[in-house]
């Protein structure tokens, strides 16, 4: 940006902030995917879709959607996932972190440049949730989990492109002014 | 009128990480370590369960009608090789039958306990657990259906897993080959007892602590020993495929497959085993607070049985 541009560092200020229906919805969405009964490799290169709208929201909506919704979230993903209560809620809460610490950042860049930093974020909870099994003496399950992060970040343009789309965003039309 | 303050902030996102990360390592040791968190566990999965049963739908529909186009000559071999399995197995009932009567009698003269599992419920497998890190699978049978933590799942072939935990209306089984999962064993072939222990990803079973020069060689088929109470004896376990003597350790390295179809079942059977009942796991400080109030009432009064004594 040259000295002297007036133009405004990023338009999202100015934007109206999302419904709260928006918001839950595409959480609850996101929710249903990871509900799919995935298993074997799929679920292993599985990007984590809570997690990935858990940041686009931290992101978008901070004072919606901060580290307690995503502490909330986790506890649901580890008692549907069989796995350790509190496992995905280090992780979930650490990732929303980085995402609040690194928003302003985010916000300036182009989608690809947000990508990257948001596959940045995703590793460091699949790294998180891969310390806390080893530590419990588990298995790795394979190098093929960190295709997960990787391919959540690919999917970072499309969950933005959904949930900025502008039609969610209308009010409904009964409560429209006229 | 209460207008919020301009700039509501309220704690930093540092101290907020702070707080949830001590708030989720309390709650991972309450889970892991003291099994406090049960509650919760089955509070979410009542609501979960019916949402995890509507995304499995598609899926499940597109299996029936894969299914319902299978062709005429399969079903006819399927029946033909089911039908010669019930005759075998007819057979074989009977004889069992036969047995376990005897066996009956003996252990009435002996007076010792009936250890074998006369119910059990059939469940079908729902799906995989999704958790990449451990080897567990869902039933449809839960507490509802009368089943319980620790009970032993089974198949055609052999012992399948245990019940680890249970929701209402589904459990969870952890399989003989998740990683540190044990089952007291036997040889058959000359009653060599040990204990068989998951390997994790690539779903064998090792037998560890065996001494090199124990009799153990390949082929040779582990089934349950019984002793732990909660496994009736006799099931089958492994079969051992790779037998490592070295000299330099003093232990056989013994690796097993598994009896059952541990992945590609789509029934199993939970036995309700009345022998687990009778061998309860150990209240360790329960049984120490009761030793210590039996101790202190025989202090106070003396046994009505010896009073009586000198009389009769």
């Amino acid at each position: 940006m040259a000295y002297g541009d007036l133009s405004p560092i990023s338009r999202e200020p100015m934007r109206p902030p999302a419904p709260l229906r928006v918001v839950f919805g595409a959480l609850f969405v996101a929710l249903l995917i990871n509900l799919l009964p995935w298993s074997g490799t799929p679920l292993l290169i599985r990007p984590d879709f809570v997690l990935l709208v858990l940041l686009f929201w931290a992101v978008h909506e901070p004072r919606i959607i901060g580290q307690g919704m995503g502490f909330a979230l986790a506890l649901v993903m580890d008692v549907a996932d069989s796995a350790l209560l509190g496992q995905h809620a280090l992780a979930y809460v650490i990732a929303t972190f980085l995402a609040q610490v690194l928003r302003l950042r985010i916000l300036q860049l182009t989608v690809a440049e947000q990508a990257l930093h948001v596959g940045g974020i995703l590793f460091v909870s699949t790294a998180v949730m891969l310390l806390l099994n080893s530590m419990l003496g588990r298995d790795f399950p394979g190098v093929a989990l960190f295709l997960s992060p990787i391919l959540g970040a690919m999917l970072w343009p499309v969950v933005r492109a959904v949930t900025a789309w502008q039609k969610l965003r209308l009010p409904p039309p009964t409560t429209m002014m006229r | 009128m209460y207008q919020e303050p301009f700039f509501t902030r309220g704690p930093s996102p540092l101290a907020r990480l702070t707080f949830f990360s001590l708030l989720a390592i309390v709650v991972m040791i309450a889970d892991h370590r003291f099994r406090a968190l049960d509650t919760v566990r089955l509070a979410v999965s009542v609501v979960l369960h019916p949402v995890e049963r509507a995304m499995a739908l598609p899926g499940d529909l597109a299996s029936r009608v894969g299914d319902y186009f299978t062709s005429q000559d399969k079903l006819l071999a399927d029946n033909r090789v089911l039908e010669r399995k019930v005759l075998e197995l007819a057979a074989a009932s009977q004889q069992a039958q036969l047995l376990k009567s005897e066996h009956e009698r003996l252990i009435r003269l002996a007076a010792a306990n009936d250890r074998f599992a006369n119910q059990g419920i059939v469940a079908e497998i729902i799906r995989d657990a999704r958790n990449p890190f451990n080897r567990r699978i869902i039933v449809d049978k839960g507490m509802a259906h009368g089943l319980r933590g620790g009970l032993p799942v089974i198949d055609g072939g052999g012992v399948v897993g245990q019940v680890t935990a249970v929701g209402t209306l589904t459990s969870e089984v952890t399989l003989i080959t998740e990683k540190d999962q044990s089952v007291p064993v036997m040889l058959v072939r000359n009653g060599l007892r040990a204990v068989s222990v998951g390997m994790g990803k690539d779903g064998t079973i090792d037998v560890p602590f065996i001494p090199a020069s124990a009799d153990i060689r390949n082929g040779d088929v582990f089934v349950t020993s019984g002793i732990d109470g909660l496994y009736p004896p006799g099931l089958a376990v492994a079969t051992i495929t790779s037998v490592e003597k070295n000299a330099a350790f003093q232990f056989a390295r013994i690796i097993g497959t598994p009896a059952s179809g541990v992945d590609n079942h789509r029934f199993v059977m939970v036995l309700n085993n009345p022998a687990a009942a009778t061998y309860p796991i150990p209240d360790v400080a329960g049984e120490e607070r009761k030793g210590a109030r039996e101790r202190g009432s025989r202090a106070q009064r003396p046994a009505p049985a010896n009073i009586r004594k000198p009389e009769q």
